[in-house]
């Protein structure tokens, strides 16, 4: 397991140190605690939703919705503690609606085995759809904000962002669960080899069920996070976050095709894009061009995976031959 | 889909009975009434950039106040998202449902001209507000209600950002998308007017077409690109964003970055009351959404009463006061107001 | 795709229930709208999923041979911004047309290149060039959409043909639709289609050059969205670099919802035709019953839900009465395989 780890997201991380070097020596506001807080404060949500996306994507299914769910979620939450509600009750508002979500999407691509990319793309609809409906032109501010969540958005530990340190929690349980936790190993199984994992006893539709609905209540309670960090709430929250979250997981190691990789890779990859995004602007490429750096940047980034899963697979082959 | 000739036959019929309907409708409407009486049961189309957003709902409240008041049948409708193409399947719908007047903010000057010359062409009255079309486009539209003349808005801005710097420092600009042509006139104007009036002040990039960032009316991206700004330009000292979305942004991550740079803009009272409450940032500004909405009903239903033309020079009453239309078809509110600690908690209830 | 849940293999044809919806729709329409069946709204009607429909006829080979492009409405925003900026700086409208096709194509050579000597994940890599060709627009128009077309083209755009409700854009679309329903369902080509999706693998060692073949359909798929482009540019008469925006996930949207499984291997160029003509029906029949733009959404959703759900159920069900017909069977006689 160790072994994996190693391969696949050290060249991801030595990428980002790499960009984040040669960002710094262009403009040296990047090498400040300043720098670094814009880059790990920023990436915070997407880096939450792709560890719930690495849930999915390891399974070889892909959960579309995630960015309806967040936004509509930190409406709730916003709307609930404008309205007098507690903070918890805020909280478990977002939480359950997310769950909610996630538990129709494994209803769906697990017992009825309808294809996950058109079972999410159509929530991903529906709850934009009725959360437009509910919200109509409403407007959370950030004095609704609970209290709390200003707090963190506003504060670090140790020069390291509150919401960052969620988000790296999360990572931390979730990636702890997925290596250790037999359910979870499971997931990788079912990513690689679906009927494989079937006749080797592992009960496929409870495991996709429940990874569909926990992805649905960290992209809920990642709603929070949303509130806190733009200090709003609207029906145009979380609109397209879903293909930023897909492209970190997959810059982060996390294939499309299933069975590889980690919750840490896809945090590496969403901190890697939002490096990204923050050195263009540091270094003053003109926006006009950031697009096609962006784009081609990504695309590097995939084939540099691509590169590397290639490789290990071939040394891995070479030791088994060799042994 | 051609149908069976019985189908087409019926299609024709309807088609036929729909063309002298119309027919009906635009004679009965010629300018013989210049007697000069708006007739009630006017069936008002409002359409904003985009349903879903607070500035417009806002906009639809004064629109539906003069509908009341002219006994006028009004909705509101619009698309998701503001880009020109989903206007104009709504445009499309305007035309079908055989709307007398249309009040529309162009979410894009150029896309939406076609279906409006479609929709002029089939005896709508059409009278654009916030948001006007092209101004190679102007007579697609009878007359625009726009808040205040571009140069007054930008300069304006410039004045506030200037009073909260002190009248000294380097300013960027965090605009809307790069196309946006409000923001785009506003800037134009915020360029010589800041270099001539503020002498101890200057653009960060040198000009001020080498200043301005583009947020997209995105948060995330707003939020980026404020950052970007004082990655690039630690010392700047203030940032104009003439845009509601971008001014939250840019006051939000101020807020949370504790930056020293001072903020100004565009900004809806409701949206920016918590940050001028608790010093973040000093004023924005803003007409009045409410405003812009009814007096562009009361345009659109002149026009098609007949009794105001849209020419240049001509008026028309909405309300008590009058408006009069200015070069390129336009017609003025007045100066945004300014808010600030002393009159927010008033203006955070009304929009 | 091959790549994600490859077991869904749907038994019953969606397509045939598209083409049901779709009657129905419109009888649903005439009745509830005196609006809806008109000739003018028909136009409309037509004018509005032009551009889809050209897009969806290439992303239903896509779809149907494993594979998938995100990239498709940044290639005609791109081909589009390129007409534009061709025209703007002199050369003649007639020339940057065919160059704005040419930088379509272009597109669909990288993406091609990409998925296919690269070796890359086809979602994947799409997402990174749907960035850099959105990209390249703002870098070709900056913030000056080109607004001054020459006027027989914008006419073109506008207008009807002379004693006909049709748009002048039925003269590509019918042709391209014509000509993609023959090849898919008539040539060898639509064959290796079906196969490729199905198994690659097998496809390749089958004799089909599988690398080529999917090399092609990206080809095609930005040859197909710069005349996208054409009907797109014309039809605004303007181009602007933030063209097309979310035209992707509704182009996929419309070829899933017409019996087109994501999986691949499984699909019909009626379904996508008739998905793509309902999609709009459905819209402008709603909208003159007062649907919100918020409800429209919801909408689309549930009909793509539907669109896979039913035909799942139909089959689950008969599944069920076939398990059951075989258990009274096999008590008779010796049992068989599935």
């Amino acid at each position: 397991m160790k072994k994996i780890l190693s391969i696949r997201e050290l060249p991801i991380f030595a990428v980002f140190i790499l960009f984040y070097v040669t960002a710094g020596l262009g403009n040296h506001q990047i090498f400040t605690s300043s720098g670094l807080h814009d880059i790990l404060f920023g990436s915070s949500i997407v880096a939450m939703l792709a560890v719930a996306e690495t849930l999915i994507i390891v399974m070889k299914h892909i959960d579309l919705s995630v960015g309806s769910v967040i936004g509509f979620s930190s409406y709730l939450m916003g709307k609930n503690s404008a309205e007098g509600h507690g903070l918890l009750f805020c909280l478990l508002i977002g939480i359950a609606f997310g769950l909610g979500v996630g538990a129709l999407n494994g209803l769906l691509v697990a017992y009825f085995r309808l294809p996950s990319l058109v079972v999410t793309l159509a929530t991903l609809y529906l709850v934009r759809g009725y959360f437009s409906q509910v919200a109509g032109g409403d407007f959370i501010n950030s004095g609704q904000v609970p209290k709390a969540l200003t707090y963190m958005a506003d504060h670090t530990f140790i020069k390291i962002p509150f919401l960052f340190i969620v988000a790296f929690v999360l990572a931390l349980v979730v990636g702890h669960f997925m290596h250790n936790a037999r359910s979870g190993r499971d997931l990788y199984a079912i990513g690689s080899n679906h009927p494989a994992a079937s006749l080797a006893g592992i009960s496929v539709a409870r495991r996709t069920f429940w990874a569909f609905t926990a992805a649905g209540g960290i992209s809920g309670a990642a709603g929070a996070v949303l509130l806190a960090r733009y200090g709003q709430a609207q029906a145009n929250s979380g609109l397209g976050i879903e293909l930023n979250v897909v492209a970190a997981c997959v810059v982060g190691g996390v294939a499309i095709a299933g069975g590889v990789g980690t919750v840490y890779g896809a945090i590496i990859g969403a901190v890697l894009l939002q490096t990204i995004v923050l050195a263009l602007g540091a270094l003053g490429v003109s926006q006009f061009w950031q697009g096609v750096v962006n784009g081609i940047l990504l695309i590097a980034a995939i084939s540099l995976d691509k590169l590397l899963s290639m490789r290990s697979q071939r040394t891995q082959i070479m030791r088994r031959t060799q042994a | 889909m051609k149908g069976s000739p019985l189908e087409m036959q019926k299609i024709k019929l309807k088609a036929l009975l729909a063309v002298v309907a119309l027919g009906a409708v635009v004679l009965t409407n010629a300018p013989a009434q210049a007697a000069g009486t708006i007739k009630p049961g006017l069936k008002i189309a409002i359409m904003p950039k985009a349903i879903n957003n607070g500035y417009f709902t806002a906009w639809n409240q004064g629109a539906q106040k003069a509908c009341k008041e002219l006994k006028a049948v009004c909705t509101y409708l619009g698309p998701t998202q503001a880009t020109g193409p989903a206007q104009v399947q709504f445009i499309n719908q305007v035309i079908q449902k055989k709307y007398n007047v249309l009040v529309i903010s162009a979410a894009d000057q150029n896309a939406i001209v076609p279906a409006l010359n479609k929709a002029k062409a089939a005896g709508i009255t059409i009278v654009t507000s916030d948001a006007d079309v092209a101004s190679t486009a102007a007579s697609s539209r009878v007359v625009s209600i726009l808040p205040a003349a571009s140069a007054s808005i930008g300069t304006a801005e410039v004045d506030w950002i200037a009073k909260a710097t002190g009248s000294k420092g380097s300013v960027a600009i965090l605009s809307a998308a790069a196309t946006a042509a409000n923001q785009n006139a506003w800037i134009a104007a915020m360029g010589p007017y800041l270099t001539s009036k503020y002498p101890n002040m200057s653009w960060v990039g040198g000009t001020v077409d080498k200043s301005v960032f583009y947020g997209n009316d995105d948060p995330a991206t707003s939020t980026s690109q404020f950052d970007a700004i004082l990655a690039q330009y630690p010392d700047v000292a203030g940032i104009i964003a003439p845009t509601t979305v971008g001014v939250l942004a840019a006051a939000q991550e101020k807020q949370a970055k504790n930056a020293a740079v001072q903020v100004t803009g565009l900004g809806l009272p409701s949206q920016m009351a918590p940050y001028i409450e608790n010093g973040t940032v000093g004023q924005v500004g803003l007409w009045n959404p409410i405003d812009l909405g009814y007096v562009a009903v009361y345009a659109g239903a002149s026009a098609k009463a007949g009794i105001f033309t849209g020419k240049v020079g001509s008026s028309f009453k909405a309300g008590t006061k009058s408006y009069s239309v200015t070069a390129g078809g336009i017609a003025y509110l007045g100066a945004p107001f300014v808010f600030d600690k002393s009159n927010i908690a008033v203006f955070k209830k009304i929009y | 795709m091959n790549t994600t849940m490859s077991k869904y293999r749907p038994n019953v044809t969606w397509d045939k229930g598209v083409g049901i919806l779709l009657i129905v729709t419109v009888i649903f329409g005439w009745i509830a709208s005196p609006d809806f069946a008109t000739t003018s709204n028909l136009g409309f009607i037509l004018q509005d999923i032009g551009e889809f429909l050209i897009i969806a006829l290439p992303m239903t080979f896509l779809i149907i041979a494993g594979e998938i492009d995100l990239s498709v409405a940044s290639t005609l925003s791109l081909s589009s911004s390129t007409m534009g900026y061709a025209y703007r700086s002199g050369i003649n409208f007639n020339v940057a047309i065919i160059i704005g096709i040419l930088v379509a194509v272009a597109c669909g050579v990288l993406n091609g290149f990409l998925v296919n000597y690269l070796g890359l994940q086809s979602l994947a890599v799409t997402i990174g060039t749907l960035g850099l060709f959105r990209g390249l627009c703002f870098v070709l128009l900056g913030n000056q959409p080109v607004n001054q077309l020459p006027t027989f083209w914008s006419n073109l755009g506008t207008n009807s043909i002379p004693h006909t409700f049709l748009p002048w854009s039925v003269v590509i679309i019918i042709p391209a639709v014509a000509i993609a329903w023959i090849i898919l369902h008539r040539t060898r080509y639509g064959r290796w289609t079906y196969l490729t999706g199905i198994s690659a693998e097998a496809a390749n060692f089958s004799g089909i050059p599988v690398k080529q073949f999917k090399f092609s359909l990206f080809v095609i798929t930005g040859f197909m969205c710069g005349l996208a482009a054409l009907v797109y540019t014309l039809r605004f008469a303007s181009a602007s670099p933030d063209s097309a925006m979310g035209y992707e996930l509704s182009v996929i949207a419309a070829v899933l919802f017409g019996g087109v499984s994501i999986a691949g291997g499984f699909g019909t160029m009626w379904g996508v035709l008739f998905s793509v003509l309902e999609l709009g029906v459905i819209r402008s029949v709603l909208q003159l019953i007062n649907f919100t733009a918020n409800a429209l959404q919801m909408v689309s959703g549930a009909l793509l839900l539907f669109s896979v759900a039913l035909p799942r159920l139909i089959g689950m069900l008969k599944t069920r009465r076939e398990a059951r017909v075989r258990k009274s069977v096999t008590s008779l006689t010796s049992s068989r395989s599935v």
